[in-house]
């Protein structure tokens, strides 16, 4: 086989003058670059996010909205409603100790719908076993990153009324 | 020029590949780390913890400037012999 130093010489080499390091590192190289654009364009992403999250913010539940009378729900049974000027659906559940709470009704993991189990103080999601407490929303097991958002409820001559919680964290 | 370099890259004949190689490395650990990032902004961002995603935005910006930075690193490979 002729040596490197003697193909170094051969007119083919001088025209064609390759070498296999380069073309290797060329490659990795070009892949290195490919790696900072996927990290600019997750940058972007994440800008993207950022931008959505400060500049249109979810809307707020404005003012007080009348539900039902406080007969109408009983002891462990719930009652699913929507605001006007919204689709989300929410959830009033009447707690076994009393309390009404409510809830929007989408699991924050994949978005199933969520439903209470009576007797259990536990809200569940089917799609993949979540687990909420019906007393605060906090996940107590399964996939769901977040608390179910809350609303506040407020119970006046009888009725039920519903309201935007005051300070809320959903971590 | 001396023959330093030279000399060291005849030592090391793998300094190239070591170098291009961790550098690639820091690369996908910097990517993890901003996926991480874009994961953990969807994830809060949803529910009006926007400052979350505002910093998650800050950090996944300063990576990329880190991953520009180290392009200037990249080796480019030993200078053909017969180039001096
Ligand atoms: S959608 Fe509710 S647990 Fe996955």
């Amino acid at each position: 086989m002729a040596s490197k130093e003697e193909n170094n010489k051969k007119k083919w080499k001088q025209d064609f003058p390759y070498h296999k390091q380069n073309s290797d590192l060329v490659n990795r190289r070009e892949f290195a670059k490919m790696l900072t654009f996927v990290s600019g364009g997750l940058t972007f992403g994440t800008g993207l996010v950022a931008a959505k999250a400060n500049l249109f913010p979810k809307k707020k539940v404005v003012g007080e909205h009348l539900i039902c009378a406080k007969s109408e729900v009983p002891i462990g049974g719930t009652r699913s409603f929507t605001l006007k000027d919204s689709d989300i659906p929410y959830i009033l559940v009447h707690l076994e100790n009393g309390t009404f709470r409510a809830y929007e009704q989408k699991c924050t993991h994949l978005s199933c719908s969520v439903y209470y189990e009576p007797g259990t103080g536990h809200i569940i999601c089917p799609c993949h076993k979540g687990v909420f407490d019906a007393n605060d929303g906090a996940v107590l097991a399964g996939p769901p990153p977040r608390k179910l958002p809350k609303l506040s409820v407020i119970e006046r001559d009888g009725s039920i009324y519903i309201a935007a919680e005051e300070e809320k964290s959903t971590i | 020029m001396g023959t330093f370099r030279t000399n060291q890259n005849n030592a090391n004949i793998h300094k190239l590949n070591t170098l291009i190689s961790t550098v690639i490395v820091i690369f996908l650990l910097n990517l993890s780390l901003q996926i991480w990032l874009l994961y953990t902004a969807l994830n809060y961002a949803l529910e009006d913890n926007a400052q979350i995603a505002t910093i998650a935005f800050i950090g996944s910006l300063v990576i990329f400037i880190i991953c520009l930075g180290f392009l200037y690193y990249l080796p480019t490979g030993k200078p053909a012999e017969n180039d001096h």
